[in-house]
């Protein structure tokens, strides 16, 4: 999705008053209860929260202009692989083998046999369309964020096609842009 | 949440901007290397093994050219064409990458959005004299404007004003007259 992503592509930004930033907070607050605690330093009470909107009904989360969340249509806030880094508990995971790293760091959609292989690891509480974390073998940080397409069960009994649909991975156009002005 | 959970502190590589264990999955793992074996060397042992090699090959060769002065000039090419041989090296990696071969033409229904101005956009799909040409109908369908349009190159386009958003899975092709999910 980030594949190509760059400052052209920004329709609009606006700097949301404090009933809808309530409600973007709140909202994140239930998608993640584990960053609950942090919530107060990523997204500071006082500090203007700025909504970004781009093309591709896609909507950013700009925090002292570091992009923090996003979302599509209404769906549900997702972090940016850089706040997922500092907290990585906040989601849950699911582990690819060794052999798809090279394709999901390409923009690949994960694959179900690439969870279930020996190198795989699955979270049997995940549901179909969730954000997850997408961990990989051997590697102690998260390399893509993705939308599950499937649930946990599924992806182990059909074991065939796209389980999770690859939102944001590293080095994509999101994870160059480390500061949007 | 009783406690306040404290952000980690990850190694990102300066070079390629990726997590330090993840540059050899990057675009420049060469590169990056110097830099690895400095900061992150219990990531990538073998990459320390390799360096030690190379510095010990090195300083042999250096002891051999130093120690036997008749074979001096023996050392001297074997250097210059380990050089060669590395440089060659990197061109390869470099084409690697976007090496993707396009597919040719086929006969196909092209749907392409394009944005007009700024948040207005039209929903051209190309492709479709090979079945039948519906404008007024997909105009009825998403209550905008439709019409066939002579393209540059393509025979006819049918120009659907808006951005028609529809899901992937709404997509199905007709093989044999069954319908089969696009995606």
């Amino acid at each position: 999705m980030f594949k190509k992503f760059s400052s052209d592509e920004v329709s609009s930004q606006n700097q949301v008053k404090a009933s809808v930033q309530r409600k973007i907070r709140q909202s994140i607050a239930d998608e993640y209860p584990g960053l609950e605690a942090a919530l107060d330093d990523l997204l500071p009470k006082k500090s203007p929260l700025i909504v970004v909107k781009c093309q591709n009904h896609l909507n950013m989360v700009v925090v002292n202009n570091v992009p923090l969340f996003f979302n599509i249509r209404d769906g549900p806030y997702m972090p940016t692989l850089r706040l997922l880094h500092q907290y990585p508990s906040i989601m849950k995971k699911l582990q690819v083998d060794r052999g798809a790293i090279k394709f999901v760091l390409a923009g690949a959609n994960i694959m179900c046999p690439g969870l279930t292989s020996p190198g795989g690891a699955l979270d049997d509480e995940v549901d179909a369309e969730t954000p997850v974390a997408i961990m990989a073998e051997g590697k102690q940080h998260a390399l893509a964020i993705g939308f599950t397409k499937m649930s946990a069960k599924d992806i182990k009994t059909i074991n065939k096609g796209i389980g999770v649909d690859n939102m944001h991975y590293l080095n994509d156009g999101l994870w160059k842009m480390q500061r949007l002005d | 949440m009783a406690e306040k959970p404290e952000p980690v502190k990850v190694l990102y590589c300066p070079i390629c901007s990726l997590p330090a264990e993840y540059c050899e999955f990057g675009p420049d793992f060469e590169k990056c290397k110097p830099w690895l074996i400095i900061n992150a060397p219990e990531l990538y042992p073998d990459l320390l093994k390799e360096a030690n090699e190379k510095e010990a090959e090195r300083i042999s060769e250096q002891l051999q050219f130093a120690g036997i002065s008749s074979s001096g000039a023996d050392g001297a090419v074997s250097s210059v064409h380990s050089g060669e041989t590395s440089s060659s090296k990197q061109e390869e990696v470099k084409r690697l990458p976007g090496g993707k071969i396009k597919k040719k033409a086929r006969q196909e229904v092209v749907i392409e959005k394009v944005v007009r101005n700024k948040r207005k956009s039209i929903t051209i799909i190309k492709g479709m004299e090979l079945f039948v040409t519906l404008p007024k109908s997909l105009g009825k369908k998403f209550a905008t404007g439709a019409s066939v349009v002579k393209g540059p190159t393509e025979k006819e386009q049918i120009d659907v004003q808006g951005d028609i958003a529809f899901p992937e899975t709404a997509i199905y092709f007709i093989e044999d007259g069954r319908k089969v999910p696009a995606a």
